[in-house]
């Protein structure tokens, strides 16, 4: 499985390195950024799996407008907010704008980790659903055409058949007129 | 406070029959269906949708029933027939039917038909209108609707098409048989995996509105259709004529016999130069004599003889 590529968003230069070696140690692909409006402009140029990002942030981009960029962007980047203890409500309310979980400073990195292999899961059972359904699509397009083709040459032998039907049975012809107009259709 | 708490006390649940405390990740194991009981369901589930289920398929009862099953704490799926059938609410019933009936939809899923609609039949039934009153209305009716995404991918071509005009008279209607779907499909609202696939960006920043994590389809859109629970079983008397229907993927769901007769009320339910599409890989040889198979480029529409 291809490792995650992350980007840690953190104004605070302590704890964005100390998330960036942590992860990097863990075999994660990490690129850091130092606020949120750096964060909008890496997010809209580069794809990441995971957008970890600090809630409250100088600078007019804070943690919720990254969360709704990221979204913008690309609905299969997930949202991990870093919330200050005890700000429940700002956890709940980037939850509902799509974040996929929060984590409360101070980080708890086995906690981090966890969430991170959660993801991972998802994002691997994802993968599957949508290779089973491309390749149930690729059957059903290759055997659509298969059927569709067969549908018209049945329509189109029955119309024959119904010419030569009526010709047979055609009183003002000879049977050996009729043989040979028949076998024209 | 951490969000993904793996509680896993099944005493505070209250629920007897959950007596072991499952272990994390698990599923808790089935219960088997049994011959006879799969009979039992399979008439009830066809009786009350047309659905067959073949015996062969009885591990679909599992699959689709199991968790009612459960969540009704029923020991036998011969205790959960009885208990649905006893329901005089039907609420048990319309469970069975969103559970029973398969929501396998996308946006646009399947290309063809949608430019199908675009480049030839749209413009067709346009041209002849023209030479009749203008103001009787062009229908369209999706008669297994799902959740609506066939639906709402029509009403983007109509309007892409079209544009805002309020020239044309358009009726879209979307029928579906089971009352969770329809009632998504008014609503509106898709979650990210039900978006992510089938639909463009452009047109999912043009159509949709996102609210919350959901995408919600823009009124002006929404407007243009209207939805309907519908039992395809039950004659059509009073859904009226249409120009255009989409049956795409129900009737494989159905017995032979049972196609042969949607299939010829529907025939009855078209206008005389309206148009049937099917899904890609049905056909109708065999099926409905009235129809012939018509190609446009990459698809195949219907028309009566």
């Amino acid at each position: 499985m291809q490792a995650l590529k992350i980007l840690v968003v953190d104004d605070d230069p302590v704890t964005r390195s100390l998330l960036s070696k942590k992860l990097l140690k863990a075999d994660y692909e990490v690129e850091t950024a130092e606020n949120g409006v750096q964060a909008v402009r890496m997010i809209s140029s580069h794809f990441f799996d995971v957008v970890l990002t600090d809630l409250k942030m100088p600078g007019g981009v804070d943690g919720i407008g990254v969360l709704e960029s990221a979204k913008e962007n690309n609905l299969k980047t997930e949202v991990v907010l870093i919330t200050a203890h005890g700000s429940i409500d700002n956890a709940i309310t980037a939850m509902k704008k799509g974040a996929v979980d929060y984590l409360e400073k101070p980080i708890n990195f086995d906690e981090l980790f966890l969430r991170l292999e959660k993801i991972q899961n998802l994002k691997h059972l994802l993968k599957n659903a949508n290779d089973l359904r491309e390749a149930m699509e690729v059957t059903e397009q290759t055997s659509g055409e298969t059927i569709q083709n067969l549908e018209m040459t049945v329509a189109e032998l029955e119309s024959r058949l119904e010419k030569v039907r009526g010709i047979l049975s055609r009183q003002d012809l000879t049977a050996e007129q009729r043989i040979i107009k028949a076998i024209e259709c | 406070m951490v969000l993904n708490a793996t509680a896993n006390n099944p005493s505070g649940l209250g629920s007897p029959s959950l007596k072991q405390p499952l272990p994390i990740g698990s599923i808790r194991k089935n219960q088997q269906i049994k011959p006879d009981e799969v009979q039992l369901l399979s008439k009830y589930i066809y009786a009350i949708s047309g659905i067959h289920i073949e015996a062969t398929k009885a591990y679909l009862l599992e699959t689709r029933l199991g968790r009612l099953v459960e969540t009704l704490g029923c020991s036998s799926y011969g205790e959960f027939y009885h208990r649905v059938k006893s329901d005089s609410s039907k609420l048990l019933e319309k469970k069975v039917i969103d559970a029973i009936t398969t929501n396998e939809t996308l946006f646009f899923r399947d290309a063809n038909p949608f430019e199908l609609l675009r480049y030839k039949i749209i413009p067709e039934v346009i041209d002849s209108r023209a030479s009749e009153a203008l103001n009787k209305p062009i229908r369209i009716w999706s008669a297994a609707c799902s959740t609506g995404q066939e639906v709402f991918s029509i009403a983007i071509v109509l309007k892409e098409l079209l544009g805002p005009s309020k020239n044309y008279n358009i009726q879209l209607l979307g029928t579906d048989l089971s009352d969770a779907a329809i009632k998504q499909a008014s609503y509106g609202a898709y979650n990210k995996f039900e978006i992510e696939r089938g639909l463009p960006k452009n047109q999912l920043q043009r159509y949709f509105v996102s609210a919350g994590g959901t995408w919600k389809i823009k009124d002006d859109i929404r407007s243009m259709a209207t939805f309907r629970k519908f039992n395809l079983m039950h004659p059509f008397a009073a859904i009226g004529k249409f120009d255009i229907i989409f049956c795409r993927n129900v009737a494989i769901y159905f017995t032979l016999d049972d196609r042969k007769k949607l299939f010829s009320k529907i025939a009855d339910a078209l206008e005389p130069n309206g148009f049937l599409i099917i899904g890609s890989t049905e056909s109708l040889t065999g099926v409905c004599p009235r129809f012939i198979p018509k190609r446009h480029l990459k698809s195949i529409f219907y028309q009566l003889r």
